[in-house]
């Protein structure tokens, strides 16, 4: 047995300390967020938390340096950001309150890295049939 | 689109999405305590910087510290790091030897000027003009004087490289001394750890490259957000020490239930370090939570503070007592002993540093 198990109550202000970024996102537009890993939550906590937040409507799965999971939860506007690091173990974890997390969109970069990537693609398809 | 030799554009020709460097950044606000909203500013900074050059310089140490910031990297969100540097020297890692590796290191010298960071691992020995570690023909303490002079920072990692460490244990027969003792004109991070957590040298370098400053640093010039709290602080065994719960033996009811092992020489309370909340191996666990009491790795001195079984109140260094013996009588000493320790533990440095510098300058 270790002391990691006990219910601290952590859980209970964090909630509420939810409610209010949450409220203040639909009033000011202003997001939020708060990384769980540096509190010293317990298993319990943790599990408490996810289990208060629930799940929603959206989830997504990244395949980016190690694995993430991201999902909103049962409350609008606030999300839960899980990131796998060596072994499967959660290396950063973090609720964002806000509409859409940054990790989902595509950067501008990255756009206009495809979109040119995307008209090779299609000019050496062209190219292709001229030949054949 | 990021200009060419940037981090940003490193990534994209190696087809890594921005979505990579937002989730590292992401990953060192955490780990940097930095407010969690900072990652997006990260990441935007990073993009448009160019990879730091790194020169890496191993003196008297056992490649521990190599193989911790190495073995973590599988290829993850922590292999990263490796993005945002160019490792431009470390002779167990790089593929040249001899005269080419020595080349190589010339380049980069003269190629980022004033800009490098320098990493030292393993202290150097100065006894007898530093005779006793030398490579390609030139002590470490020459080289260590040669290239600091160039370089932007000084990392000095490991226990060995920022307090001298194992060869600096009694009766430190090569005169081995800490990296800062040698390198007083430039800045010197120390992270300290035997090994140091490889967390703490990535997003250290991270923090460099992302805000072209050193993170904060305490007074033994570690960076804060690692070494802010004891072990102790963050200790998941704490509740049973502010109860005045003890295992006894490393196998009693008490060890088997989990409590705390202050009686059995834990030096947790004044050893300032992240093991408790980082953790080691990908966060698997740390010494106390697989029953072994810290044993103050980190600590200057830290192998000459007598037994590592042996409770703090019992423990000595010098002659004097570490801490007052309220643990042991079952009362939470917390905060209060903790900074009394702090205040005992430099004196007694202080005075062991004196000591040892005294004898050495009669063997010498
Ligand atoms: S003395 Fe050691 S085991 Fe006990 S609470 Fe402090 S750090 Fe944890």
């Amino acid at each position: 047995m270790t002391a990691e198990s006990p219910r601290t109550g952590l859980a209970d202000s964090l909630l509420r300390q939810i409610a209010e970024a949450l409220a203040t996102l639909h009033a000011k537009g202003t997001r939020d967020a708060i990384d769980l890993r540096s509190l010293p939550l317990t298993a319990a906590d943790r599990a408490e938390l996810e289990e208060a937040l629930g799940r929603g409507e959206v989830s997504a799965r990244l395949e980016i340096a190690g694995q993430s999971e991201l999902w909103e939860t049962a409350y609008a506007g606030v999300w839960w950001l899980r990131h796998m690091g060596v072994g499967d173990q959660v290396a950063a974890e973090s609720i964002e309150i806000t509409p859409l997390p940054d990790l989902l969109a595509s950067h501008p970069d990255d756009i206009g890295l495809a979109a040119a990537r995307l008209t090779a693609e299609l000019q050496d398809k062209a190219e292709e049939a001229r030949h054949v | 689109m990021s200009d060419p030799g940037t981090i940003g554009a490193a990534l994209a020709a190696q087809g890594i999405s921005r979505r990579s460097l937002l989730k590292y950044t992401a990953y060192l606000a955490s780990v940097l305590a930095l407010p969690p909203m900072a990652s997006r500013a990260m990441a935007e900074a990073l993009a448009n910087t160019k990879r730091q050059s790194v020169i890496w310089l191993s003196f008297q140490e056992c490649t521990g510290c190599t193989e911790s910031l190495t073995r973590s990297f599988s290829p993850t969100l922590e292999d990263m790091i490796f993005n945002l540097i160019s490792l431009d020297y470390h002779e167990t890692l790089m593929a040249a030897s001899g005269d080419a590796a020595e080349a190589a290191m010339q380049a980069a010298r003269e190629a980022n000027k004033g800009k490098f960071v320098l990493v030292v691992d393993g202290s150097v020995s100065t006894g007898a003009n530093g005779i006793y570690s030398t490579n390609h023909g030139k002590t470490n303490l020459e080289t260590l004087k040669e290239v600091a002079a160039d370089a932007a920072a000084v990392l000095s990692v490991g226990t060995c490289a920022a307090f001298g460490g194992i060869p600096y244990a009694k009766p430190n027969p090569t005169g081995a001394v800490p990296v800062s003792e040698i390198v007083t004109d430039k800045p010197v991070v120390n992270i300290p750890g035997c090994p140091p957590i490889p967390e703490a040298i990535a997003a250290t370098v991270a923090y460099f490259v992302t805000f072209g400053k050193l993170p904060e640093l305490d007074h033994l010039h570690r960076p804060k957000s690692f070494f802010g709290d004891t072990i102790h602080d963050r200790c998941y065994r704490r509740p049973f020490y502010d109860k005045g719960q003890f295992a006894k033996s490393f196998d009693d009811e008490g060890a088997r239930a989990g409590w705390c092992l202050y009686e059995l020489g834990c030096k947790g309370p004044v050893t300032y370090n992240a093991c408790a909340t980082t953790k080691w191996n990908g966060g698997v666990s740390f010494p106390i939570q697989s029953g072994h009491g810290c044993l103050g790795c980190s600590e200057p001195g830290f192998w000459d503070r007598g037994s590592f079984y042996k409770p703090l109140s019992a423990a000595v260094m010098g002659n004097r007592t570490l801490i007052g013996g309220a643990a042991l009588a079952g009362v939470a000493a917390g905060a209060a002993s903790v900074a009394l320790a702090r205040k005992r533990r430099q004196a007694a440095l202080a005075e062991q540093a004196a000591a040892q510098k005294k004898a050495q300058e009669k063997t010498e």
